[in-house]
């Protein structure tokens, strides 16, 4: 950028853009780092809250690997949530905090995402209640699945594995990360002899611990409302 | 509530770090520029807030942009906070009458928790010369996966970089703030930056019910930063706001956000969850740039609490020593006295 740059300046800025580069840091750099200054993963779903707003439009994004990584295998999945159209539909009307669920295939991940209102606990179990037999059609064509389906068997076992499953969400602003990462390692202190420019391997290394996550809590065009409170202000009811 | 003697002391601080004082001038978001324009209320603001500038009917106003940069050298390039502070214009639209103001700034959080926290702040953000970092420090700071220190912008010989870092790095709550002021950047335009009036203020419906609230400014024009890899221009803030202001009116929305019961309500460090309410306030129109610049751009005065009924401060510390110290500043400059009220203003 200014016009006193050297020809080694240069170069040395945009070696992290090179390929030799990014090969020497993810192959060497990032493992030893890792290996130096170990991380673990942070959990998954929303942060504890005992806030009201905090508890509502909460998200969840599972994402579950197929047993049967092929078209066939992803087929399977298809057709396991279009058999179950009304029995979801059934669901999400009679459990009623739910804003909205997608299922999504990428890869050969069978993915669920939904936002919804109230604890996450609650929200697995009234599922389990209402449409359990889509999660058992779903789950059984995922890894793993087997051992806690039937899932109306397994209530408290299906809601620890969908919890582990359920992505580490990034806090919206960067430096939440650290403070998510230091309450882990029950480090609660205002003060510190941090270091900030340290911020990116953290974020690099939590990412390696946690490949799949969300990033940010949501951007919601109505935060603070529930979905019951937006169906009655609608008056179409519940 | 921070006296006359403290402020006096903040402004001093402030000013004693600033790599080329100005005398007569504002000791920070020094350089500005004045635009004129009008507020319209929503529907529902009214409902949320009695304050006059909420009840529906147009608002004339003043806007001053700027940098907020300390000195008279301008650097509108430069990766920087940018000021939007507006003055509503009340009870008929008299530039000298009765008014509110709003103040805020491209920064969402600020890094001081309250006075003693800002003068120590002063002490260790000491300006420091500045050279570019040696290329085999950065290849070692690249080894460790460590953001590198920034390379100076040409002709910046000191910045305060380093001791910010030094004080974030001791103390958490500062960290927001200071991570989030060295990624800011310069926008294309003012026009195009969102600005938050980082304080929690309390606002009063039409049924006596208080709540905490935090405003922001959202550029309709969207949000958009200059690339930082290429060099940065001085001069262009003014010129392209005039020039988009001669072809379109630019408008913002005023958001309001409600916070909840555990919020931080006397903390500008600590941000509120994005899941909080926001409520559509109104919508600022922007129509041209001040005619009488050195009154609408410079003299002009504003102060966060000058405030209006159905709008009260909070706690906030440092929203309250803002109070005098606006006021020791604009004497030290003779800028345009503290009007509260329309007693104070006849």
């Amino acid at each position: 950028m200014p016009s006193d740059e050297s020809w080694l300046d240069r170069f040395v800025s945009g070696l992290p853009e090179t390929r030799v580069f990014q090969r020497l840091a993810s192959w060497l750099l990032v493992p030893y780092w890792a290996w130096r200054t170990p991380v673990k993963p942070l959990p998954g779903g929303p942060h504890p809250s005992i806030q009201p707003g905090d508890n509502i439009q909460c998200m969840m994004n599972l994402i579950m690997p197929l047993k049967d990584k092929s078209p066939i295998g992803r087929a399977k999945a298809a057709l396991a949530i279009a058999q179950n159209k009304d029995a979801i539909y059934a669901g999400l009307d009679n459990v009623g905090t739910v804003h909205f669920a997608r299922f999504v295939i990428v890869g050969d991940n069978i993915c669920m995402f939904s936002v919804y209102d109230g604890d996450f606990t609650n929200y697995i179990r009234d599922f389990i209640a209402t449409i359990g037999g889509v999660f058992n059609a779903v789950v059984k064509l995922v890894e793993g699945g087997d051992a806690v389906t039937p899932c109306e068997h397994n209530v408290e076992a299906f809601i620890q594995w969908v919890h582990e499953r359920d992505l580490y969400q990034v806090p919206d602003t960067a430096t939440d990360l650290l403070r998510d990462q230091e309450a882990l390692n029950g480090d609660k202190a205002s003060f510190g002899h941090d270091d900030l420019r340290l911020l990116p391997r953290k974020v690099v290394l939590q990412l390696r611990a946690n490949a799949n996550v969300s990033l940010g809590s949501g951007y919601r065009a109505y935060p603070g409302f529930s979905a019951a409170q937006v169906r009655n202000q609608l008056g179409i009811g519940w | 509530m921070t006296g006359s003697s403290v402020a006096k002391q903040l402004v001093d601080a402030i000013i004693a770090n600033l790599p080329e004082p100005a005398p007569g001038l504002r000791p920070v978001h020094t350089m500005g520029v004045g635009v004129d324009g009008y507020f319209m209320a929503s529907d529902v603001a009214r409902n949320y807030c009695i304050a006059e500038h909420f009840r529906g009917h147009r608002v004339e106003v003043s806007v001053r942009f700027s940098n907020g940069f300390g000195g008279p050298k301008q650097h509108d390039g430069w990766s920087d906070v940018r000021g939007m502070a507006t003055r509503f214009h009340l009870q008929g639209g008299v530039k000298d009458g009765p008014a509110t103001d709003l103040i805020a700034t491209t920064l969402g959080e600020f890094f001081a928790r309250n006075v003693e926290d800002f003068f120590e702040f002063t002490k260790i953000a000491r300006q420091h010369p500045v050279q570019r970092e040696s290329p085999w420090r950065k290849i070692l700071d690249m080894l460790q996966l460590k953001e590198p220190v920034r390379d100076p912008y040409p002709k910046e010989t000191t910045n305060t970089d380093a001791g910010a870092l030094s004080y974030a790095n001791r103390y958490r709550f500062a960290q927001l703030a200071v991570f989030e002021a060295a990624q800011i950047g310069a926008p294309v335009s003012y026009t195009r930056a969102t600005y938050h009036a980082i304080h929690t203020f309390m606002v009063e419906d039409p049924h006596g019910v208080r709540r905490p609230v935090r405003f922001s400014w959202q550029p309709v024009a969207g949000v958009r930063t200059t690339d930082p890899t290429a060099t940065p221009v001085d001069k262009y803030l003014r010129h392209e706001l005039e020039e988009r202001l001669r072809r379109w009116p630019a408008r913002f929305m005023l958001m309001m956000t409600i916070g909840e019961a555990g919020d931080a309500l006397d903390d500008p460090t600590k941000p509120w969850s994005a899941r909080r309410v926001r409520v559509v306030m109104g919508t600022l129109t922007l129509t041209n740039l001040a005619k009488d610049q050195v009154a609408d751009g410079e003299r002009i005065s504003f102060n966060p609490w000058r405030l209006v009924p159905g709008i009260e401060p909070s706690g906030d510390p440092i929203l309250h020593a803002r109070r005098c110290a606006y006021e020791v500043s604009r004497e030290m400059r003779g800028g345009c006295p503290f009007i509260r009220s329309q007693a104070d203003a006849k």
